[in-house]
């Protein structure tokens, strides 16, 4: 475990907890995605589409089996990632990359289709990019 | 988690904690912003309410970031100026109710891409707003969708037969050092809040500026629709706070939610 992901501990652990309540207020997460079936996913970063009102990424995900599936997740909109650090320059720069997501699925049950919450890329700094989930 | 682990964990939360460890409040990184100094005049002598300005406490985005001071991400405490609730007519209520998830999901402007309207664009709103303030003249420059507003300063009244508008129609006077903003005439696709609150014809909106420091500005509300509500709705001072940085191009190209929600309502339909 990177130090990174120690601190993050730390901070939830001390009460540090992450933003989320203006967002939340205005969104209602569970009308579109299951926290019930929210899960971690780990693979390579393939793609971002940087746009209004949710960016999408995109990451290549190897099940058990080797059986590699593409994934999509949906982030917070373009202005919140910016504000909070994790802006187009920093996902263009990891394609290619390993990537770690804790997401979420929706709940109409689309394919491979999930709500990011956080995220760390080949650095291991614990970003969130999407509403608080589970 | 191993004991190495635990103990790290622990000594983290001392460092980031050192006076809460002592029973005293954490220290968090991002706080309210303090009101700074008096507020800007126009040369006409009225408060000038030029400004980026923040939903929130701290003059800069919260969301999604680490230590921040609870205080800082709301526009109001609730426990000290608690905002009432709407006093909807049996009818409105009604209606309100029999909305199923979805469809209240599928309502809210932050979905579907719709401007938030007026006085939504107040009350529920996480993005910044650019206030332009000149004698005769404000304009509000919403950074969600890449709406703006103008407001004119010049005594001109409310016109007799508005067109709709998603900001409605507005007349403006000043009551000593706040700018009072009369509107009528509202798009019928606008909601009051993101929970299904909806507005009839007879909306009359009335917001209140002030801006009694130069890092505070202050935006009360009052909403009177006689057809839905059983009295007007007063909301609390929201409080925006002055912030740096760019105001960010925000189209709606790639709504990938509304398509989402679509299914999943003619899934709910059909009984899935």
């Amino acid at each position: 475990m990177k130090i990174s992901d120690i601190a993050f501990a730390a901070a939830i652990a001390g009460g540090l907890l992450l933003s989320a309540a203006p967002l939340a207020a205005h969104h209602s997460f569970a009308a579109e995605w299951d926290s019930t079936r929210c899960r971690e996913f780990t693979g390579t970063l393939t793609k971002i589409d940087w746009q209004n009102p949710h960016p999408y990424f995109y990451v290549d995900v190897k099940d058990t089996d080797g059986k590699v599936e593409t994934w999509s997740f949906q982030a917070y909109s373009p202005v919140t990632l910016r504000r909070n650090g994790t802006d187009r320059r920093v996902f263009l720069d990891n394609i290619g990359k390993d990537v770690w997501v804790r997401g979420c699925l929706s709940r109409n049950h689309s394919l491979n289709a999930a709500a990011a919450g956080t995220l760390k890329f080949s650095d291991g700094v614990m970003r969130q990019v999407g509403q608080l989930q589970d | 988690m191993t004991r190495q682990l635990l103990a790290t964990v622990t000594l983290l939360g001392a460092l980031f904690f050192p006076a809460g460890a002592q029973g005293q409040a954490p220290k968090y990184e991002i706080t309210v912003l303090p009101p700074g100094g008096p507020a800007p005049r126009l040369p006409d002598g009225h408060p000038d309410f030029t400004g980026h300005w923040f939903p929130n406490g701290a003059g800069q985005g919260v969301s999604g970031r680490f230590g921040v001071d609870p205080a800082a991400t709301r526009t109001f405490d609730p426990k000290v100026t608690p905002e009432e609730r709407p006093s909807f007519q049996p009818w409105a209520a009604a209606k309100i109710k029999a909305m199923t998830p979805t469809e209240l999901e599928l309502s809210k402007s932050s979905v579907n891409c719709l401007p938030r309207g007026v006085p939504a664009i107040w009350l529920q709103n996480p993005y910044t707003t650019m206030i332009v303030h000149k004698p005769g003249l404000m304009a509000q420059l919403y950074e969600v969708l890449n709406n703006w507003r103008i407001i004119h300063l010049d005594g001109r009244p409310l016109p007799k037969d508005p067109e709709p508008f998603f900001h409605g129609n507005s007349a403006a006077r000043w009551d000593g050092d706040t700018l009072v903003v009369d509107s009528i005439g509202f798009d019928d696709r606008t909601y009051i809040q993101p929970n299904g609150w909806f507005h009839s014809d007879a909306l009359h909106v009335t917001e209140r500026y002030s801006r009694p420091s130069m890092n505070y500005l202050m935006v009360q509300v009052t909403v009177d629709d006689p057809k839905v509500l059983e009295k007007p709705w007063k909301s609390a001072p929201h409080r925006w706070t002055l912030g740096n940085g760019e105001l960010y191009e925000f189209y709606c190209t790639n709504n990938k939610e509304l398509e989402q929600l679509e299914k999943l309502r003619q899934q709910e339909l059909q009984g899935k």
